[in-house]
Protein backbone atom coordinates (compact mmCIF):
# COMPACT_ATOMS: atom_id res chain seq x y z
CA UNK A 1 0.00 0.00 0.00
CA UNK A 2 3.03 2.69 1.00
CA UNK A 3 4.67 2.20 -2.63
CA UNK A 4 1.38 2.60 -3.92
CA UNK A 5 1.20 5.84 -2.36
CA UNK A 6 4.75 6.67 -3.24
CA UNK A 7 4.15 5.53 -6.77
CA UNK A 8 1.16 7.92 -7.04
CA UNK A 9 2.81 10.68 -5.39
CA UNK A 10 5.67 10.25 -7.99
CA UNK A 11 3.63 10.05 -10.70
CA UNK A 12 1.80 13.19 -9.93
CA UNK A 13 5.15 15.16 -9.18
CA UNK A 14 6.09 14.48 -12.69
CA UNK A 15 2.68 15.05 -14.32
CA UNK A 16 2.91 18.33 -12.81
CA UNK A 17 6.57 18.96 -14.26
CA UNK A 18 5.68 17.97 -17.47
CA UNK A 19 2.72 20.03 -17.62
CA UNK A 20 4.02 23.07 -16.15
CA UNK A 21 5.01 25.80 -19.29
CA UNK A 22 7.93 28.00 -19.85
CA UNK A 23 6.01 31.53 -20.99
CA UNK A 24 8.05 33.68 -23.22
CA UNK A 25 6.62 37.30 -22.51
CA UNK A 26 7.37 40.77 -24.42
CA UNK A 27 6.59 43.89 -23.86
CA UNK A 28 2.88 44.97 -24.88
CA UNK A 29 4.67 47.40 -27.50
CA UNK A 30 6.25 44.66 -29.42
CA UNK A 31 4.62 44.18 -33.10
CA UNK A 32 4.58 40.39 -33.17
CA UNK A 33 1.73 38.35 -31.49
CA UNK A 34 3.50 34.87 -31.70
CA UNK A 35 6.85 33.65 -32.42
CA UNK A 36 8.45 30.45 -33.58
CA UNK A 37 11.47 28.88 -32.80
CA UNK A 38 13.97 30.02 -35.13
CA UNK A 39 13.27 33.47 -34.63
CA UNK A 40 13.64 33.09 -30.96
CA UNK A 41 16.77 31.60 -30.91
CA UNK A 42 17.98 34.45 -33.58
CA UNK A 43 16.68 36.88 -30.81
CA UNK A 44 18.97 35.30 -28.24
CA UNK A 45 21.93 34.95 -29.84
CA UNK A 46 21.54 39.06 -31.22
CA UNK A 47 21.60 37.56 -34.90
CA UNK A 48 17.78 39.54 -34.73
CA UNK A 49 18.06 42.98 -32.79
CA UNK A 50 15.16 44.94 -34.25
CA UNK A 51 11.13 44.10 -34.31
CA UNK A 52 9.70 44.28 -37.35
CA UNK A 53 8.50 48.07 -36.93
CA UNK A 54 12.33 49.38 -36.43
CA UNK A 55 12.35 49.26 -32.67
CA UNK A 56 15.17 47.19 -30.51
CA UNK A 57 15.12 44.05 -28.74
CA UNK A 58 16.11 43.99 -25.36
CA UNK A 59 16.82 40.85 -24.91
CA UNK A 60 16.47 39.82 -20.35
CA UNK A 61 17.69 36.58 -18.85
CA UNK A 62 16.84 34.49 -15.80
CA UNK A 63 20.05 34.88 -13.86
CA UNK A 64 19.58 31.46 -11.71
CA UNK A 65 19.71 28.18 -13.02
CA UNK A 66 16.58 25.98 -12.69
CA UNK A 67 13.78 24.12 -14.44
CA UNK A 68 12.51 27.31 -16.11
CA UNK A 69 15.95 28.24 -17.36
CA UNK A 70 16.81 24.49 -18.45
CA UNK A 71 13.29 24.02 -20.67
CA UNK A 72 13.65 27.79 -22.33
CA UNK A 73 17.77 26.64 -23.53
CA UNK A 74 16.22 23.47 -24.17
CA UNK A 75 13.47 24.42 -26.41
CA UNK A 76 15.92 27.19 -28.51
CA UNK A 77 18.31 24.23 -28.92
CA UNK A 78 21.46 26.11 -26.83
CA UNK A 79 23.11 25.23 -23.96
CA UNK A 80 23.18 28.39 -21.75
CA UNK A 81 26.88 28.32 -21.27
CA UNK A 82 27.32 28.13 -25.33
CA UNK A 83 24.80 31.56 -25.11
CA UNK A 84 27.11 32.94 -22.64
CA UNK A 85 30.16 32.55 -24.88
CA UNK A 86 28.09 33.59 -28.26
CA UNK A 87 26.89 36.85 -26.13
CA UNK A 88 30.61 37.13 -25.17
CA UNK A 89 31.58 37.16 -28.66
CA UNK A 90 28.94 39.90 -29.70
CA UNK A 91 29.78 41.72 -26.80
CA UNK A 92 33.75 42.04 -27.84
CA UNK A 93 33.52 42.39 -31.43
CA UNK A 94 31.24 45.43 -30.52
CA UNK A 95 27.84 43.83 -32.23
CA UNK A 96 25.97 43.58 -29.32
CA UNK A 97 25.06 44.50 -25.41
CA UNK A 98 24.79 41.37 -23.11
CA UNK A 99 21.45 40.88 -22.38
CA UNK A 100 20.56 41.70 -18.44
CA UNK A 101 20.12 39.10 -16.73
CA UNK A 102 17.42 39.17 -13.35
CA UNK A 103 17.69 37.44 -10.06
CA UNK A 104 13.95 36.26 -9.71
CA UNK A 105 10.90 35.63 -12.28
CA UNK A 106 8.93 38.60 -10.92
CA UNK A 107 11.90 40.99 -11.94
CA UNK A 108 11.73 39.81 -15.44
CA UNK A 109 7.39 40.14 -15.69
CA UNK A 110 8.48 43.37 -14.35
CA UNK A 111 11.60 44.44 -16.33
CA UNK A 112 9.78 43.48 -19.57
CA UNK A 113 6.45 45.18 -18.62
CA UNK A 114 8.66 48.45 -18.11
CA UNK A 115 10.90 48.02 -21.14
CA UNK A 116 10.15 49.08 -24.35
CA UNK A 117 11.05 45.98 -27.06
CA UNK A 118 11.64 43.95 -23.80
CA UNK A 119 11.22 39.58 -24.22
CA UNK A 120 12.09 37.59 -21.74
CA UNK A 121 10.78 34.09 -20.41
CA UNK A 122 9.60 33.05 -17.25
CA UNK A 123 6.99 30.24 -15.75
CA UNK A 124 3.35 30.73 -16.99
CA UNK A 125 2.53 30.96 -13.35
CA UNK A 126 4.03 33.85 -13.16
CA UNK A 127 2.74 35.92 -16.29
CA UNK A 128 0.35 38.87 -15.30
CA UNK A 129 -1.58 41.43 -17.54
CA UNK A 130 1.21 43.72 -17.67
CA UNK A 131 3.13 41.56 -20.81
CA UNK A 132 2.10 39.78 -24.04
CA UNK A 133 2.37 35.92 -23.99
CA UNK A 134 4.55 35.38 -27.20
CA UNK A 135 4.97 31.63 -27.30
CA UNK A 136 4.13 28.87 -24.41
CA UNK A 137 7.41 26.06 -24.09
CA UNK A 138 5.74 23.14 -22.43
CA UNK A 139 8.72 21.93 -20.06
CA UNK A 140 10.80 18.59 -21.47
CA UNK A 141 9.99 19.38 -24.88
CA UNK A 142 11.65 20.99 -27.75
CA UNK B 1 37.14 94.37 -28.65
CA UNK B 2 34.86 94.14 -25.85
CA UNK B 3 32.03 93.35 -28.34
CA UNK B 4 34.02 90.53 -30.16
CA UNK B 5 35.28 88.95 -26.61
CA UNK B 6 31.34 89.31 -25.65
CA UNK B 7 30.69 87.13 -29.08
CA UNK B 8 33.58 84.66 -28.63
CA UNK B 9 32.62 84.01 -24.71
CA UNK B 10 28.59 83.31 -25.56
CA UNK B 11 29.42 81.50 -28.38
CA UNK B 12 31.84 79.64 -26.22
CA UNK B 13 28.84 78.83 -23.67
CA UNK B 14 26.59 77.65 -26.48
CA UNK B 15 29.36 75.29 -27.52
CA UNK B 16 29.50 73.92 -24.45
CA UNK B 17 26.27 73.84 -22.67
CA UNK B 18 25.54 72.16 -26.39
CA UNK B 19 27.96 69.66 -25.89
CA UNK B 20 27.04 69.13 -22.41
CA UNK B 21 23.20 68.73 -22.92
CA UNK B 22 24.03 66.61 -25.54
CA UNK B 23 26.32 64.33 -23.56
CA UNK B 24 23.72 64.08 -20.69
CA UNK B 25 21.02 62.87 -23.41
CA UNK B 26 23.41 60.20 -25.04
CA UNK B 27 24.08 56.68 -23.61
CA UNK B 28 26.95 56.49 -21.65
CA UNK B 29 29.85 55.53 -22.90
CA UNK B 30 30.51 51.64 -22.22
CA UNK B 31 34.36 50.71 -21.60
CA UNK B 32 35.55 46.90 -21.15
CA UNK B 33 38.19 44.74 -22.08
CA UNK B 34 40.56 41.56 -21.12
CA UNK B 35 43.62 40.72 -20.50
CA UNK B 36 45.40 37.39 -20.40
CA UNK B 37 48.20 36.62 -18.07
CA UNK B 38 50.60 33.56 -19.22
CA UNK B 39 53.31 31.29 -18.18
CA UNK B 40 55.35 29.52 -20.54
CA UNK B 41 58.18 26.82 -20.20
CA UNK B 42 59.85 26.88 -24.05
CA UNK B 43 62.96 24.32 -23.97
CA UNK B 44 65.47 24.89 -26.38
CA UNK B 45 65.69 25.27 -29.52
CA UNK B 46 67.84 26.88 -32.28
CA UNK B 47 70.71 28.57 -30.56
CA UNK B 48 67.98 29.69 -27.72
CA UNK B 49 68.29 28.47 -23.98
CA UNK B 50 65.57 27.37 -22.37
CA UNK B 51 62.87 29.88 -21.37
CA UNK B 52 60.48 30.65 -18.33
CA UNK B 53 58.46 33.23 -18.58
CA UNK B 54 55.56 35.14 -17.28
CA UNK B 55 54.27 37.49 -18.77
CA UNK B 56 50.83 39.99 -19.41
CA UNK B 57 50.24 37.98 -22.84
CA UNK B 58 47.89 40.74 -24.18
CA UNK B 59 45.66 43.43 -22.40
CA UNK B 60 42.72 44.87 -24.90
CA UNK B 61 40.42 47.76 -23.91
CA UNK B 62 37.77 48.96 -25.69
CA UNK B 63 35.21 52.09 -25.96
CA UNK B 64 31.95 51.63 -27.46
CA UNK B 65 29.42 54.31 -27.74
CA UNK B 66 25.72 54.18 -29.59
CA UNK B 67 25.48 57.36 -30.92
CA UNK B 68 21.84 56.57 -32.15
CA UNK B 69 19.25 53.41 -32.61
CA UNK B 70 21.74 53.04 -35.84
CA UNK B 71 25.20 54.14 -35.30
CA UNK B 72 27.51 52.51 -33.21
CA UNK B 73 31.16 53.94 -32.10
CA UNK B 74 33.88 51.42 -31.24
CA UNK B 75 37.64 52.03 -30.17
CA UNK B 76 40.11 48.93 -29.70
CA UNK B 77 43.63 49.67 -27.68
CA UNK B 78 46.16 46.77 -27.67
CA UNK B 79 48.55 45.94 -25.09
CA UNK B 80 50.81 42.96 -26.30
CA UNK B 81 53.68 41.35 -24.07
CA UNK B 82 53.76 43.12 -21.25
CA UNK B 83 54.21 46.63 -23.08
CA UNK B 84 56.07 49.23 -21.41
CA UNK B 85 58.01 52.20 -23.24
CA UNK B 86 60.22 52.53 -20.43
CA UNK B 87 61.73 49.35 -20.83
CA UNK B 88 60.91 48.75 -24.70
CA UNK B 89 58.91 45.57 -24.47
CA UNK B 90 56.06 44.44 -26.38
CA UNK B 91 53.69 46.31 -28.79
CA UNK B 92 50.85 48.85 -28.33
CA UNK B 93 48.36 48.93 -31.27
CA UNK B 94 45.53 51.23 -32.13
CA UNK B 95 43.75 47.72 -33.32
CA UNK B 96 40.12 49.79 -33.92
CA UNK B 97 38.41 52.61 -34.73
CA UNK B 98 35.23 52.61 -35.94
CA UNK B 99 31.48 53.47 -36.99
CA UNK B 100 29.32 50.97 -37.88
CA UNK B 101 25.37 52.21 -39.16
CA UNK B 102 22.94 48.41 -38.56
CA UNK B 103 20.11 48.73 -41.19
CA UNK B 104 18.87 44.85 -40.02
CA UNK B 105 20.43 41.80 -39.70
CA UNK B 106 20.96 41.80 -43.54
CA UNK B 107 23.12 44.88 -43.81
CA UNK B 108 25.49 46.47 -41.76
CA UNK B 109 27.95 49.34 -42.54
CA UNK B 110 31.15 49.23 -41.27
CA UNK B 111 33.65 52.68 -41.42
CA UNK B 112 37.20 53.24 -40.22
CA UNK B 113 39.79 50.79 -38.84
CA UNK B 114 38.74 47.23 -38.43
CA UNK B 115 39.86 43.57 -38.15
CA UNK B 116 37.76 41.97 -41.51
CA UNK B 117 36.27 38.50 -41.75
CA UNK B 118 38.46 35.68 -43.35
CA UNK B 119 37.68 32.82 -42.17
CA UNK B 120 36.37 32.14 -38.86
CA UNK B 121 39.47 33.18 -36.79
CA UNK B 122 40.34 36.54 -38.27
CA UNK B 123 38.10 38.69 -36.59
CA UNK B 124 38.63 37.03 -33.17
CA UNK B 125 41.80 36.36 -32.91
CA UNK B 126 42.74 38.44 -30.59
CA UNK B 127 39.83 38.16 -28.43
CA UNK B 128 41.26 35.68 -25.86
CA UNK B 129 38.74 35.28 -23.26
CA UNK B 130 37.06 33.12 -26.35
CA UNK B 131 39.44 30.93 -27.46
CA UNK B 132 40.46 27.96 -25.19
CA UNK B 133 44.82 28.48 -26.29
CA UNK B 134 47.31 30.23 -24.89
CA UNK B 135 49.13 30.19 -28.02
CA UNK B 136 46.98 30.37 -30.94
CA UNK B 137 46.96 28.71 -34.41
CA UNK B 138 50.40 30.75 -35.31
CA UNK B 139 49.11 33.04 -38.23
CA UNK B 140 46.58 34.54 -35.47
CA UNK B 141 49.29 33.93 -32.87
CA UNK B 142 49.90 38.63 -32.37
CA UNK B 143 51.88 38.20 -29.77
CA UNK B 144 54.11 35.47 -32.36
CA UNK B 145 54.40 38.71 -34.91
CA UNK B 146 58.03 39.66 -34.48
CA UNK B 147 58.65 35.54 -35.85
CA UNK B 148 55.75 34.82 -38.47
CA UNK B 149 54.71 37.91 -40.40
CA UNK B 150 50.22 37.68 -39.64
CA UNK B 151 49.62 39.90 -42.11
CA UNK B 152 50.85 37.78 -45.12
CA UNK B 153 48.49 34.90 -44.07
CA UNK B 154 45.43 37.41 -43.22
CA UNK B 155 44.48 40.82 -43.49
CA UNK B 156 45.06 42.59 -40.50
CA UNK B 157 43.15 45.63 -41.17
CA UNK B 158 40.31 46.96 -43.22
CA UNK B 159 38.67 50.60 -43.04
CA UNK B 160 34.95 49.93 -45.07
CA UNK B 161 33.10 46.84 -44.45
CA UNK B 162 29.63 45.73 -45.84
CA UNK B 163 28.17 42.41 -44.18
CA UNK B 164 25.03 40.92 -43.12
CA UNK B 165 23.53 37.20 -43.37
CA UNK B 166 20.22 36.85 -45.26
CA UNK B 167 17.98 33.95 -43.72
CA UNK B 168 15.66 31.12 -44.19
CA UNK B 169 14.28 29.44 -41.12
CA UNK B 170 17.43 27.85 -39.57
CA UNK B 171 19.87 28.21 -42.72
CA UNK B 172 21.82 31.70 -43.07
CA UNK B 173 23.98 32.69 -45.79
CA UNK B 174 26.56 35.52 -44.71
CA UNK B 175 28.30 37.33 -46.62
CA UNK B 176 31.29 40.30 -46.23
CA UNK B 177 33.29 42.75 -48.79
CA UNK B 178 35.69 45.39 -47.81
CA UNK B 179 38.31 47.51 -48.62
CA UNK B 180 41.16 48.74 -46.91
CA UNK B 181 45.26 49.20 -47.17
CA UNK B 182 47.78 46.56 -49.39
CA UNK B 183 49.46 45.46 -45.98
CA UNK B 184 52.40 46.79 -46.65
CA UNK B 185 52.23 49.72 -44.65
CA UNK B 186 55.70 50.34 -42.92
CA UNK B 187 57.51 47.90 -44.03
CA UNK B 188 60.90 48.55 -43.43
CA UNK B 189 60.94 49.09 -39.88
CA UNK B 190 64.25 50.26 -40.31
CA UNK B 191 63.46 53.50 -41.64
CA UNK B 192 61.17 54.19 -38.76
CA UNK B 193 57.12 54.19 -38.16
CA UNK B 194 55.46 57.33 -38.97
CA UNK B 195 52.41 56.11 -39.49
CA UNK B 196 51.87 57.64 -42.97
CA UNK B 197 50.66 54.58 -45.13
CA UNK B 198 52.67 55.32 -48.52
CA UNK B 199 50.47 52.32 -49.82
CA UNK B 200 48.74 53.27 -53.67
CA UNK B 201 47.22 50.25 -53.67
CA UNK B 202 43.46 48.68 -52.33
CA UNK B 203 43.34 45.37 -50.18
CA UNK B 204 39.67 44.26 -51.09
CA UNK B 205 38.15 40.68 -49.69
CA UNK B 206 35.41 39.47 -48.53
CA UNK B 207 33.89 36.34 -47.23
CA UNK B 208 30.28 34.41 -48.31
CA UNK B 209 29.41 31.52 -45.77
CA UNK B 210 27.00 29.41 -44.35
CA UNK B 211 25.41 28.54 -41.43
CA UNK B 212 22.63 25.89 -40.38
CA UNK B 213 22.14 25.08 -36.68
CA UNK B 214 25.63 24.38 -35.51
CA UNK B 215 27.22 24.11 -39.04
CA UNK B 216 29.39 26.75 -39.84
CA UNK B 217 31.19 26.94 -43.85
CA UNK B 218 32.75 29.98 -45.23
CA UNK B 219 35.01 30.59 -48.07
CA UNK B 220 36.96 34.14 -47.92
CA UNK B 221 39.63 35.78 -50.38
CA UNK B 222 40.99 38.76 -50.38
CA UNK B 223 42.96 40.11 -53.53
CA UNK B 224 45.76 43.09 -53.21
CA UNK B 225 48.89 44.35 -54.67
CA UNK B 226 52.14 44.17 -52.98
CA UNK B 227 54.99 46.89 -53.29
CA UNK B 228 57.35 44.73 -52.05
CA UNK B 229 57.66 41.28 -50.64
CA UNK B 230 58.41 40.85 -47.03
CA UNK B 231 59.78 37.71 -46.70
CA UNK B 232 62.72 38.00 -49.02
CA UNK B 233 65.49 41.14 -48.86
CA UNK B 234 63.63 43.09 -51.89
CA UNK B 235 66.87 44.43 -52.76
CA UNK B 236 68.91 41.93 -53.14
CA UNK B 237 66.16 39.67 -54.55
CA UNK B 238 65.25 42.37 -57.43
CA UNK B 239 69.56 42.53 -57.94
CA UNK B 240 69.85 38.76 -57.91
CA UNK B 241 66.99 38.64 -60.65
CA UNK B 242 68.84 41.12 -62.55
CA UNK B 243 66.23 43.24 -62.39
CA UNK B 244 65.09 46.71 -60.93
CA UNK B 245 63.33 46.84 -57.67
CA UNK B 246 60.23 49.04 -59.23
CA UNK B 247 59.80 45.66 -61.43
CA UNK B 248 58.58 44.04 -58.52
CA UNK B 249 56.09 46.36 -56.93
CA UNK B 250 52.78 46.14 -57.52
CA UNK B 251 53.26 42.58 -57.12
CA UNK B 252 49.35 41.15 -57.11
CA UNK B 253 49.13 39.04 -54.43
CA UNK B 254 45.84 36.68 -53.76
CA UNK B 255 44.30 34.89 -50.52
CA UNK B 256 42.08 31.86 -50.56
CA UNK B 257 40.74 31.04 -47.34
CA UNK B 258 38.05 28.10 -46.62
CA UNK B 259 36.64 27.42 -42.82
CA UNK B 260 34.29 25.15 -41.49
CA UNK B 261 33.29 24.18 -38.00
CA UNK B 262 30.56 21.74 -36.35
CA UNK B 263 29.39 21.61 -32.85
CA UNK B 264 28.05 18.05 -32.04
CA UNK B 265 26.54 17.47 -28.75
CA UNK B 266 29.89 18.25 -26.57
CA UNK B 267 31.99 17.79 -29.62
CA UNK B 268 33.28 20.98 -31.28
CA UNK B 269 35.59 20.64 -34.32
CA UNK B 270 37.38 23.47 -36.20
CA UNK B 271 39.40 23.72 -39.44
CA UNK B 272 40.48 26.10 -41.64
CA UNK B 273 43.03 26.43 -44.77
CA UNK B 274 44.93 29.43 -45.85
CA UNK B 275 46.67 29.81 -48.93
CA UNK B 276 49.00 32.94 -50.25
CA UNK B 277 49.77 33.41 -53.67
CA UNK B 278 51.99 36.44 -55.25
CA UNK B 279 51.17 36.26 -58.87
CA UNK B 280 54.99 37.69 -59.49
CA UNK B 281 54.77 37.16 -63.37
CA UNK B 282 58.20 37.00 -63.10
CA UNK B 283 58.74 33.22 -64.35
CA UNK B 284 62.53 33.07 -62.23
CA UNK B 285 60.46 33.48 -59.00
CA UNK B 286 58.28 31.86 -56.79
CA UNK B 287 56.39 32.61 -53.26
CA UNK B 288 53.41 30.85 -52.22
CA UNK B 289 52.34 30.38 -48.30
CA UNK B 290 49.77 27.62 -46.91
CA UNK B 291 48.27 27.43 -43.44
CA UNK B 292 46.09 24.99 -42.09
CA UNK B 293 44.82 24.08 -38.43
CA UNK B 294 42.23 21.38 -37.54
CA UNK B 295 41.01 21.49 -33.59
CA UNK B 296 38.82 18.85 -32.14
CA UNK B 297 37.36 19.53 -28.84
CA UNK B 298 35.20 17.89 -25.91
CA UNK B 299 33.32 20.13 -23.30
CA UNK B 300 34.00 17.71 -20.29
CA UNK B 301 31.58 19.80 -18.41
CA UNK B 302 30.00 23.31 -18.88
CA UNK B 303 33.14 24.91 -17.99
CA UNK B 304 35.71 22.48 -18.91
CA UNK B 305 36.92 22.46 -22.76
CA UNK B 306 39.70 19.86 -23.19
CA UNK B 307 41.13 19.94 -27.07
CA UNK B 308 43.78 18.41 -29.34
CA UNK B 309 45.02 20.52 -32.42
CA UNK B 310 47.28 20.62 -35.15
CA UNK B 311 48.62 23.34 -37.01
CA UNK B 312 50.91 23.69 -39.99
CA UNK B 313 52.27 26.70 -41.43
CA UNK B 314 54.28 25.83 -45.21
CA UNK B 315 56.21 28.34 -46.78
CA UNK B 316 57.35 27.96 -50.48
CA UNK B 317 59.80 29.95 -52.27
CA UNK B 318 62.36 30.15 -55.36
CA UNK B 319 64.71 31.68 -56.86
CA UNK B 320 65.40 30.49 -60.24
CA UNK B 321 68.10 33.45 -61.54
CA UNK B 322 71.07 32.22 -63.54
CA UNK B 323 73.95 31.16 -61.18
CA UNK B 324 71.68 31.48 -58.31
CA UNK B 325 69.09 29.26 -58.41
CA UNK B 326 67.67 27.65 -54.70
CA UNK B 327 64.06 26.46 -53.64
CA UNK B 328 63.29 27.27 -50.15
CA UNK B 329 60.81 25.13 -48.21
CA UNK B 330 60.11 25.80 -44.64
CA UNK B 331 57.19 23.88 -43.08
CA UNK B 332 56.16 24.61 -39.17
CA UNK B 333 54.26 21.53 -37.38
CA UNK B 334 52.49 22.08 -33.94
CA UNK B 335 50.60 19.51 -32.12
CA UNK B 336 49.00 20.79 -29.28
CA UNK B 337 46.43 19.30 -26.52
CA UNK B 338 44.63 21.87 -24.22
CA UNK B 339 42.29 22.69 -21.75
CA UNK B 340 39.88 25.71 -20.03
CA UNK B 341 38.37 26.31 -17.34
CA UNK B 342 35.60 28.76 -16.73
CA UNK B 343 35.51 29.61 -12.94
CA UNK B 344 32.71 31.99 -14.03
CA UNK B 345 31.22 34.07 -17.00
CA UNK B 346 34.47 36.36 -16.25
CA UNK B 347 37.41 34.33 -15.28
CA UNK B 348 38.97 31.14 -17.92
CA UNK B 349 42.05 29.26 -16.79
CA UNK B 350 43.83 27.64 -19.33
CA UNK B 351 46.48 24.98 -19.89
CA UNK B 352 48.56 24.23 -23.31
CA UNK B 353 51.20 21.85 -24.36
CA UNK B 354 52.49 22.67 -27.70
CA UNK B 355 55.18 20.48 -29.48
CA UNK B 356 56.88 22.47 -32.65
CA UNK B 357 58.81 21.24 -35.09
CA UNK B 358 60.46 23.07 -37.39
CA UNK B 359 61.92 21.71 -41.25
CA UNK B 360 63.75 23.71 -43.77
CA UNK B 361 65.08 22.52 -46.65
CA UNK B 362 67.18 24.91 -49.04
CA UNK B 363 68.13 23.12 -52.25
CA UNK B 364 70.80 24.86 -54.53
CA UNK B 365 69.90 24.06 -57.46
CA UNK B 366 73.22 25.72 -59.28
CA UNK B 367 75.59 23.62 -56.89
CA UNK B 368 73.26 20.32 -56.55
CA UNK B 369 73.30 20.46 -52.97
CA UNK B 370 70.43 20.57 -50.70
CA UNK B 371 70.83 21.80 -46.82
CA UNK B 372 68.23 20.37 -44.03
CA UNK B 373 67.62 21.72 -41.02
CA UNK B 374 65.34 20.55 -38.27
CA UNK B 375 64.58 21.61 -35.07
CA UNK B 376 61.90 20.66 -32.40
CA UNK B 377 60.85 22.17 -29.25
CA UNK B 378 58.22 22.06 -26.92
CA UNK B 379 55.92 24.50 -25.07
CA UNK B 380 54.45 24.57 -21.84
CA UNK B 381 51.49 26.92 -20.91
CA UNK B 382 49.41 27.99 -18.22
CA UNK B 383 47.33 31.66 -18.05
CA UNK B 384 44.16 33.06 -16.89
CA UNK B 385 41.74 35.55 -18.69
CA UNK B 386 39.92 38.05 -18.10
CA UNK B 387 36.90 39.82 -18.84
CA UNK B 388 36.18 42.66 -17.14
Amino acid sequence: MKSVIVALFCFLVNATIVLSQVAVISHKSVPEDSMTKSVLLDLYTGDIQSWSNGEPVIVIDLKPRGDVKTAFYDFIGKKSSRIKSIWLKKKLSGEWDTPESLETEDDVVKKVASTAGAIGFVSQSSVTTDVKVLLLIQQGKN
Amino acid sequence: MTRLNTVMSLSLIFILTSASLTQSGDSPIGIFGYFQNSFQHWTTFEDRKEQNSFSVQQLNLFFQKDLSRDWTAFINFEFLNSFSSIRQWGAANLEEAWVKYRANEKFNLKLGLQIPIFNNLNEIKNRTPLLPYIVRPLVYETSFSEFIIIEEFVPDRAFLQVYGFLPKGETKCDYAFYLGNSSNMNDNREKGQTGIDTTTTFLAGGRLGFRYRELKLGLSATHEKKNGIRTLDFISLADSLGREPSELMGLPKTRLGVDMSYKFTNFIFESEFVTVNIDEGIPELELDLDFYYATLGYHLTEQLFAYGSYWVVDVHSALLATGDEKVEDEAIQTLNIGASYDLNDRIRFKGQFARVKADEELHLLSHDDVIKEEDKFSVYAVAVSVFF
